[in-house]
């Protein structure tokens, strides 16, 4: 079993007239990325700043690396990193130089190689010497990204790094996040925009009105959520395929053009097993798309839609 | 911590670099060579200047050098530090430098001293041109080590005050108000330069006590607008340059323990309550020591007969007037925002009062007003019955005023939320200013008397038997005052503590 690396627990931070997150408890485990997903003011900013020490909370307790932000601040600074929706950087340095500034505040050892590194993860090398003023809006959020990873922090925090992307931009962050993901970093992304972080996590917690709805594995919470919702498509003897399907006992059954979609209760190796009859029995299927597993069906069937 | 490796300093360095530093030091040494070069002009050819001697023309360029490097450090660097800091702030850059683990000292003096370092060039070639001046009309060097100190040292408290300035407020240019005070108390403080607080605060006196040399023999009329002597604090002569060094230090420790414990976690308060009540009681001990020596304790009979001080009469007035004005400072600094104070009763799970009264800006009124009743009482002390109500009336006047302050600003910020303000500032006009204002129309002096300012500063400029009878009646009616507003106060408070949190945003 995984260590858990990021312990957040009852955490509430009151607002003037609202609690912002109310009572929320999350463990990630070291290697995790765990997408903090929810409509906007669902309270994923807030829990983000308040997992950083930035938001004051009025109850609960935060730990990174077994080191309580109330007691040791110090020591958790260390070990996290936090980069914010939007790009704080200083206009008139260059990227090297933003990140010598972070490099020098974070007493990390031989600067300027590390600061290399963190360039060229970033996929920034060639702009090293570009103020950070002449850097696109992408840019600027993948230099912060490289300020972050600049002390090879244990947790990263990313809240929703895509935001005020446009389109280019967001296929480069998200082909920097697998890069993170593969580089073993454990990563706790917020995010509304549920396909930026889909395929890409391997947990996920619903956050709705400062509430955590559920957590998990998205496996787990496909589980939890029951149903899976299929789309199946064939070439052939589509009869014998709809018969197969309604003795398999499947829900919702609905013909569509050259194929079904219906519901399903059981887990993914039935569904498997379901796919194979359909083969053997001479039906050439064509498409075949299991939805239980993705974190927009997930987000749709948890109700937190009714806020969108 | 070392400057060369404060990333905050070097970044702010690096930053000047970058928008050029040269023009600046250009035009600085084009103002201090254009001074220089005015008594070179004189020394060659003294015919065409009015001046008697060399020393004299120097001092006036050099006092002219001195206008202009306190214009450019303490002026131009507090702009420049508390808008570095806002802008900073807004732009999320003081979050991101909190985040690491530099220790808040660092990242406070980073800003402090690594912002205003195109002004402090610009300082070091005035001060440079300065000495030059100094040298050339044989004056003593000594002024220009003193002068460049007590510079020095407002510029540095000057740059406290602005990372206060840039924590407190969004705008920079709100910065400024924490200077209209400042400027407000100095318009009375030329009248009597020796015994008004602000002179040594902003070391006005010192700069112009150095410029004019040993003190000679005055008469009395020339002591109360006297700039040579050394001022005396309960009779003892204390150097002024020490004076204002030593009250800029002291103060400037509450500035800088403020601004680091800020950036430490910025939902603390500004001041602590002993460290209110600390800078409140120094500045009240070293203001009232500075005017002991006028009645030394026997206030104001004694010399009413022969009239040796009777211009000072009116500096207790001024005195109160003064005290109201930093007590209010002090405690709209200390008041806390009601909704820190809910959350910090939903933290400990205490629904009742007495955690408002423990935070509240309330109470810490009431050790306000004591402090000054204790600094004040000493000129009372072998004073007449009648001197006795006048301090009486005088410090019910405080413990008034302070109070209904602090009830009415946490009233206001109860009741009107972001509107607290401009409320705060109408019920303060009709309180304070507008029984003037009525009295101005119906021609009646009593109307004025009304005014939550009036008992206090009436009874100190000239104690008789009948306005004082007037002054303690509308002290009573002061009081009743205050006591509705505190029913008021505490019936908003019970209101806020009892409320629950909506669930969610927008519920």
């Amino acid at each position: 079993m995984s260590t858990p690396v990021l312990i957040i627990e009852h955490l509430r931070v009151d607002f003037p007239e609202v609690v912002a997150v109310n009572d929320l408890s999350l463990i990630v485990e070291a290697g995790d990325v765990c997408g903090l997903i929810g409509p906007n003011g669902a309270g994923k900013t807030t829990t983000m700043r308040a997992v950083s020490g930035l938001q004051e909370c009025t109850r609960g307790s935060v730990k990174v690396g077994g080191h309580e932000l109330a007691q040791e601040p110090e020591e958790l600074k260390r070990r996290l990193g936090f980069m914010p929706d939007f790009c704080p950087v200083y206009d008139q340095l260059t990227a090297t130089e933003f990140l010598d500034h972070f490099a020098r505040a974070y007493d990390v050892p031989d600067r300027t190689k590390r600061i290399g590194q963190c360039l060229e993860l970033t996929w920034l090398t060639e702009k090293r010497d570009a103020l950070c003023e002449e850097l696109s809006r992408g840019m600027k959020q993948r230099l912060v990204l490289a300020k972050t990873l600049l002390p090879d922090p244990q947790v990263l925090l990313l809240d929703e790094p895509a935001s005020g992307l446009d389109p280019l931009g967001r296929i480069e962050l998200r082909k920097l996040l697998l890069k993170l993901r593969d580089l073993g970093k454990t990563v706790l992304i917020s995010s509304h925009i549920l396909t930026e972080l889909s395929g890409f996590c391997n947990k996920a917690a619903i956050m709705e009105r400062g509430k955590l709805v559920m957590s998990g594995t998205i496996a787990e919470l496909g589980q939890i959520m029951g149903r899976r919702q299929v789309s199946v498509k064939w070439r052939n003897a589509g009869d014998r395929a709809m018969q197969i399907l309604k003795g398999a006992g499947v829900i919702n059954l609905e013909a569509t053009a050259q194929g079904a979609t219906f519901e399903f209760d059981g887990d993914a190796d039935a569904l498997d097993g379901l796919l194979k009859t359909l083969v053997v029995e001479g039906v050439r299927v064509t498409e075949w798309r299991g939805r239980g597993d993705d974190l927009e069906q997930i987000f749709l069937q948890s109700g937190a839609r009714e806020l969108m | 911590m070392n400057l060369n490796v404060n990333p905050i300093f070097l970044t702010q360095k690096r930053l000047l670099y970058r928008a050029g530093v040269l023009a600046a030091i250009l035009i600085a040494a084009l103002l201090g060579l254009s001074l220089l070069s005015g008594l070179i002009a004189y020394l060659a050819d003294p015919r065409d200047f009015d001046f008697h001697s060399p020393q004299e023309a120097g001092k006036i360029f050099y006092a002219w050098t001195i206008g202009v490097e306190i214009l450019v450090l303490a002026m131009g660097g507090f702009s420049k530090i508390s808008r570095v800091l806002a802008d900073d702030r807004k732009a999320g850059l003081w979050d991101s430098n909190r985040l690491t683990p530099m220790k808040p000292a660092a990242i406070v003096t980073g800003y402090w001293l690594g912002s205003p370092l195109r002004e402090a060039y610009m300082g070091a070639v005035l001060a440079g041109t300065g000495l030059a001046i100094v040298v050339l009309a044989k004056l003593p060097v000594t002024l220009w080590l003193g002068t460049q100190i007590l510079v020095l040292s407002t510029t540095l408290f000057f740059g406290l005050l602005a990372l206060l300035a840039g924590m407190a407020f969004q705008r920079p240019q709100s910065g400024i108000v924490l200077l209209l005070p400042v400027v407000l108390v100095q318009m009375f403080s030329f009248v009597f330069p020796k015994f008004i607080i602000t002179n040594f605060v902003l070391p006005t006196y010192g700069i112009i006590n150095l410029f004019r040399g040993p003190a000679r023999a005055i008469n009395d009329y020339d002591a109360i607008r006297d700039w040579s002597t050394w001022p005396e604090i309960f009779a003892q002569p204390v150097p002024p340059v020490l004076l204002s060094l030593g009250l800029q230090l002291v103060m400037g420790i509450f500035l800088w323990r403020a601004v680091v414990r800020k950036t430490t976690n910025p939902f603390q308060p500004l001041l602590l309550r002993w460290e209110a009540t600390a800078i409140f009681a120094l500045l009240a001990v070293v203001q009232h020591g500075l005017i002991w020596g006028i009645w030394h304790g026997r206030f104001p009979t004694a010399f009413a007969s022969n009239n040796r001080f009777s211009e000072l009469d009116s500096i207790l007035s001024i005195v109160h007037g003064g005290t109201i004005l930093v007590g209010v400072l002090i405690l709209s600094f200390a008041s806390p925002l009601p909704e820190r104070v809910r959350v910090e009763a939903l933290r400990i799970g205490s629904g009742n009062l007495q955690l408002v009264f423990s935070r509240s800006a309330v109470s810490l009124a009431l050790a306000l007003a004591a402090v000054a009743a204790a600094a004040s009482l000493p000129h009372f002390i072998l004073s007449s019955g009648q001197a006795w109500k006048a301090w009486a009336l005088a410090v019910g006047n405080l413990f008034l005023f302070f109070m209904m302050f602090s009830l009415l600003l946490e009233y206001c910020r109860l009741r009107f939320k972001r509107r607290a303000l401009g409320f705060v500032a109408l019920w303060l006009f009709v309180l304070c200013l507008l029984p003037f204002v009525l009295a101005g129309v119906f021609s009646s002096e009593v109307i004025a008397k009304l005014s939550f300012l009036a008992p206090g500063t009436v009874a100190l400029a000239g104690p008789d038997s009948d306005n004082l009878k007037y002054l303690f009646e509308w002290t009573g009616i002061h009081f009743v005052v205050v006591l509705l507003l505190f029913i008021e106060w505490r019936r908003q408070w019970r209101l806020l503590i009892a409320m629950p949190s909506s669930p969610t945003p927008g519920s």
